[in-house]
Parts: C-alpha cells; structure tokens; sequence
C-alpha cells in the first residue's frame, strides 16, 4: 500500500477529496494521512497530490507487518509478557531485568 | 388501580398509611406483590421513581420522557430509527490474522531451509558423479529433498492466499467498524435534537407545574427545583402508566396528590 501524508492544509483539502471521489483506492484515511491502494491508479492519485502541493506530501511504501517473519521471538515474547504482567505500575527496564527480556538499549540499535 | 392491603377496594388514591416501606410499595407496583393489581411501570416511573427529597433525576432527559409518555414524537424519530436498523445490520466478524502470519513465517522458513539442503546435495552429487564415488545414496537424499521442497512451498502458496484472503476480511471488518462509528455519532445528534425539541414541546407546561407548586419566583430557574417538586411537575406533565409512589410531605393526603397529578397515587 501507498502512505499518503498531508502536511498543509490544502493538501489535506486534496486528499480529503480525493478520498470522495476514488473511495475503491482509498483504503483508509485518518485526517490528513490515506493509505492508498498499491495500484497503478493508486500511485496515480498519490503522485497528483504531489505535483499538485509540492513539498507538502509524503509518500511511502509500506506493506503489511508480519512479526513472525520479521521479529526475533526473544522481542515477540517481552511484548506479549509485558502486557499481560501483574504489576501495572512496574517500568519496562525492571521487567525485562528481572525476567531475561531484552532491554531497551540493546533493541534499539538492532534492526529488523 | 385496586388495592387490599386492608380490605380490597379499587381507588386512584391510596394512603398506606406508614404499613408498608418505600422498597416493598416499588414492588407492588411493579406487580411483585399480591396486595396490589395496576399497570405495570413505564419509561416515566422507570426514570423519575419515587417522588422523595432524596430523588435524583435528569431533568430534561425526564421531561422528553415525559412528553413521550403523552405520545408526542419527535421529527427526528424515524431517522433514528433507520439508523439503529442499519447499525444492527453491521456486524462484521473480527477477524485474527495472528495465526495465519505464524504460518506463512514457519513456511517461508522451511522453504529456505529446504532450498539450502537441495543446494547441498545437488553439489554432492555433482562431486561424486566427477569423482569416482557412488552418488546412489547422495541422489536417493536429494530427490527425497526436491519433494519436501515441493510439498512445503505448496503449503506457503497456500498460507499465503489464506492470510491474503484474512486480511480482506479484516478489512471489511475495519471498514465496518469505521461506518458503525460514523453512525454513533449521528445517532447521539438525532437523540439529543429529538430531547431538545420533545422538551422544548412541555416546558411551559413543566414549568407552570413547578410554579403551581411552589409558587412564582421560588426558583430562578425550573429546572432548578428541588427534587420532589422537580418529581410532581415530571409526572404531572407526562402521563405515567403505574401508580406514582409518594414518599414525601408535599399533600395532605393521597386524594389532593391524585387530584393534582391527574394520575393514581400510593402514598406511603
């Protein structure tokens, strides 16, 4: 899917009615984002905008998030854990102390 | 209604006298109790309750339903109506695509992992093919491999169109959701356009009942009153199907409070 984000207030104007007028390629909007079909008239709507408010629309690829092909289970399991943990009020950083999570350090360098 | 608490008589205005609690009279008059045959309680009863010093109530939300009580609609009625029939008819199925992920990853992995050994082994075979060893054992392994492979990126094929197919659906369902959120908000506009002109319809009404009770200039604003008055002048205007139940001062006796709601009343 295409990410289109609105970032003026006539693009967001553009996108509002772009949304109107092609709802079948238009997959979601909140605001002044859209995702917009990965078609060939998808991109076409989505390069309009841009031409059209130059500078003030970003556009992204993205694709659904799979976190079994994509997430080691180590980060998997420490975010289901920490949802479901008793302590509502214990900080992140103790948890995975105390239970051989990974912290937030050593995550954050890692990429996907 | 008809009354036997101590010999049977049919009245519209009934002092009991201190015989029986605040609680048991609700009861009766929801029909718990062999002591009393009336109606049965509406929206009005339901929402005002007995009239009491200690009452709460809300009272514009009371007094459209009141005005409802006396059978006025409102011009917005037919709109909610069609809306909560369409909201009842959207209910997409949640859908978890959790699953489905896991199996499409657990596939994807074993293919790349098969791929690898058939790699492995088509090189093996190679090399004893050139070499002067007996590739019978390497091929037996190798073919053995092939048809895992082709066994599993079948399954991945059809993970895949599964999980494909579950997030249609789940987005199907998201747009759903999104229609149904749409109509919530419509729904509570046209609920509160419809109390305001239901109330709008009896306030003079209303507040003429609080002025008769209280006097003019007892409160600046009616809406304002204290509970009990703000109790009698709800029933007065509407017209409550069951007995109202007095727990308080106000009239000398059950007579004069029938009188003036122009509706039965229990008076404890």
């Amino acid at each position: 899917m295409l990410l289109v984000v609105a970032y003026s207030r006539a693009a967001r104007t553009s996108l509002r009615n772009v949304h109107r007028s092609h709802e079948e390629s238009v997959v979601r909007r909140f605001g002044r984002v859209a995702l917009f079909e990965f078609t060939e008239l998808g991109a076409f709507l989505a390069l309009r905008l841009r031409a059209k408010h130059p500078g003030d629309v970003g556009v992204e690829r993205v694709e659904p998030f799979n976190e079994f092909e994509t997430v080691p289970e180590a980060v998997r399991e420490a975010a289901s854990a920490y949802e479901d943990r008793e302590q509502a009020s214990l900080p992140y950083t103790a948890f995975a102390d105390a239970n051989g999570y990974p912290d937030p350090e050593s995550m954050v360098g890692e990429e996907l | 209604m008809r009354v036997a608490l101590v010999e049977p008589r049919e009245t519209d205005a009934a002092d009991l006298g201190g015989r029986v609690g605040r609680a048991e009279a609700l009861a009766a008059v929801r029909g718990e109790c062999d002591w009393l045959d009336c109606p049965a309680p509406g929206a009005l009863a339901d929402r005002v309750g007995v009239v009491a010093p200690d009452g709460t109530v809300r009272v514009r939300t009371a007094l459209a339903v009141a005005a409802r009580s006396r059978g006025l609609a409102a011009p917005q009625d037919d709109e909610v109506r069609r809306l909560r029939a369409r909201l009842d008819d959207l209910d997409a199925e949640r859908v978890d695509t959790a699953p489905l992920r896991e199996r499409v990853a657990e596939t994807g992995a074993d293919v790349d992992r098969l791929r690898e050994r058939v790699a492995r082994l088509q090189g093996r075979v190679r090399a004893l093919r050139e070499g002067d060893g007996d590739p019978s054992d390497a091929e037996t392994e190798l073919s053995r491999a092939l048809a895992d492979l082709t066994e599993r990126e079948t399954t991945g094929v059809a993970a895949r169109q599964a999980l494909d197919h579950a997030r249609d659906r789940r987005r199907d369902h998201r747009d759903a959701r999104e229609e149904r959120r749409r109509l919530d908000d419509r729904l509570a506009n046209l609920e509160r356009a419809a109390r305001r002109h239901l109330v709008e319809r009896v306030a003079p009404e209303f507040r003429a009942a609080v002025t008769s009770l209280d006097g003019t200039d007892a409160h600046d604003d009616a809406f304002d009153a204290p509970p009990v008055t703000t109790a009698l002048a709800l029933y007065r205007v509407g017209d409550p199907d069951a007995p109202v139940v007095l727990d308080c001062e106000r009239f000398a006796d059950a007579r004069a409070a029938a009188d003036w709601l122009g509706t039965p009343v229990l008076r404890l």
